[in-house]
């Protein structure tokens, strides 16, 4: 349930990515927002298994490569890559903050840009290895977007938090249990 | 019995290793057949791709109107009596030259699909340069499902735009010339040189390259390059200008740099070619050499 959600809200954020953004005044580079979503569910180790992380990764770079017509796979491999990325940046550092977050999406942005480029390459040799001087304007957008887009995934995943919908309390009902005063 | 903690690893392990597995198959698979779609693939297009048309439809909407917003409170700044009556003339000036530019665009190509000898079918742009990496737009027809497939030319009145490179149902990707995948047969009308345009590895702008282009035959900056007539494309179709000539020492050939004339930012309506070019009548340059027997004379 969870992981379908996710992948729809990875999904509306992608094809907004591939309208919206390309019909701005500028037309120059657009925010990775597919990216975040999985920086999202690998920045979450507590919520997401890793297994979990890979396949909503793997899917989404699957959904990229259909709507951006890229070669099927580039997407889905570098986006997997990045989820487990995400999950071991989580487990040495606490992203927590609109610095650390917007840190955490430029440098993933970056890093893909890379991946990108080089399994690009591997695919369609003839594209060669370039292509990134983009890439650091692109990345600082994503960070401009990270956090808001972060901020929002944690809002649905915490709706959506399966250890309380088994119990069958809301995300408010929780936070009032939680953070309440000890019992007297 | 492995302990439930354990079991829990090699079952992460295992997905993940699939996962991996899963990525790596569809890059073979992309590497060995890039058309390929699968029927999961259309499936997938087919529900998103409405969802596509309608967010890009609303986007310019919203465009559309947001400009409008701005006019009319640059207008209210200036005199706040005048607002109602200047904003109302504003806004309809600007839907007036709004349609007249859609009405000269479609115009324009009409005209073209009246200059083209073969048969063209209109698409709209839905998606373009979604991801930076590769050049790719996305069409929409409008009506002749079934009747385009990989490698029809992709043209509009300003020039090429590119080729169909996968099509799921009335969508179609299509590789534009400046990918450097792309590969179409071009001449120079100067000096009646010949070579093959591709995109340029690792550019950013949208750019494209002559390459094989003889030495002897000299080509200098601000030269037309237009369609040779081969590959499916008609004849003649302007492609865009020498922006950069670079001479090879060692090897035969020019590096010609070429600025396209299609402004593929701003593309929104484009023609299909569907059928192939019929082959020039050589009797025909027998007797008129300089004035090709078919395709765009014209746009010349």
């Amino acid at each position: 349930m969870r992981s379908v959600a996710t992948l729809i809200v990875g999904l509306l954020l992608l094809l907004l990515q591939s309208t919206v953004m390309e019909f701005a005044p500028v037309h120059l580079v657009t925010p990775t927002l597919g990216l975040l979503t999985v920086l999202y569910i690998g920045l979450s180790p507590l919520k997401w298994a890793p297994g979990s992380a890979a396949l909503v990764g793997l899917s989404l770079g699957y959904l990229f490569d259909l709507v951006s017509g890229a070669p099927r796979g580039v997407h889905a491999f570098v986006f997997l890559v990045m989820a487990l990325f995400a999950r071991a940046l989580a487990s040495r550092l606490a992203v927590r903050g609109v610095v650390l977050k917007a840190s955490a999406a430029f440098v993933a942005s970056l890093l893909s840009a890379l991946l990108i480029v080089v399994v690009r390459a591997q695919v369609s040799p003839e594209t060669g290895y370039g292509g990134l001087r983009m890439a650091p304007i692109e990345a600082l957008l994503t960070a401009v977007f990270g956090p808001p887009v972060l901020w929002l995934l944690s809002r649905l995943d915490g709706r959506l938090d399966p250890a309380l919908l088994r119990v069958g309390l809301s995300r408010r009902r929780a936070r009032a249990l939680g953070s309440g005063l000890p019992p007297r | 019995m492995l302990p439930s903690g354990h079991r829990q690893k090699i079952r992460e392990a295992v997905i993940i290793t699939a996962a991996f597995l899963t990525a790596l198959f569809l890059l073979r698979q992309s590497a060995k057949s890039p058309e390929y779609l699968s029927p999961l693939d259309r499936g997938i297009l087919a529900l998103v791709t409405p969802l596509q048309s309608r967010m890009a439809r609303l986007a310019r909407s919203i465009g559309h109107a947001a400009g409008q917003y701005v006019d009319l409170v640059h207008v209210r700044a200036e005199n706040e009596a005048l607002h109602n009556e200047n904003g109302r003339l504003r806004a309809e000036l600007l839907e007036a030259k709004r349609g007249a530019a859609e009405s000269v665009r479609f115009q324009r190509l009409l005209g073209l699909r009246n200059a083209v000898t073969t048969e063209t079918l209109v698409a709209r742009v839905i998606a373009i340069d979604v991801s930076p990496y590769f050049r790719v737009a996305r069409i929409q027809l409008d009506r002749g499902e079934g009747l385009v497939s990989r490698g029809m030319p992709i043209i509009t009145p300003d020039g090429v735009v590119g080729r169909i490179n996968r099509v799921a149902g009335d969508t179609s990707d299509i590789l534009l010339s400046v990918d450097p995948r792309s590969a179409i047969d071009v001449v120079l009308p100067r000096t009646g040189g010949r070579g093959i345009l591709r995109g340029k590895p690792g550019e950013n702008g949208y750019r494209c390259a002559i390459e094989y282009l003889m030495q002897g035959e000299q080509a200098k900056e601000g030269d037309l390059v237009v369609t040779s007539g081969l590959g499916g494309f008609p004849r003649d179709l302007p492609v865009g200008k020498i922006s950069k000539v670079a001479r090879n020492a060692v090897g035969m050939s020019q590096e010609l740099e070429v600025s396209p004339d299609v402004d593929f930012a701003r593309l929104s309506e484009v023609l299909v070619v569907v059928a192939p070019t019929p082959p020039a009548d050589p009797e025909a340059s027998a007797h008129k050499p300089l004035v090709p027997s078919h395709g765009l004379g014209v746009y010349r």
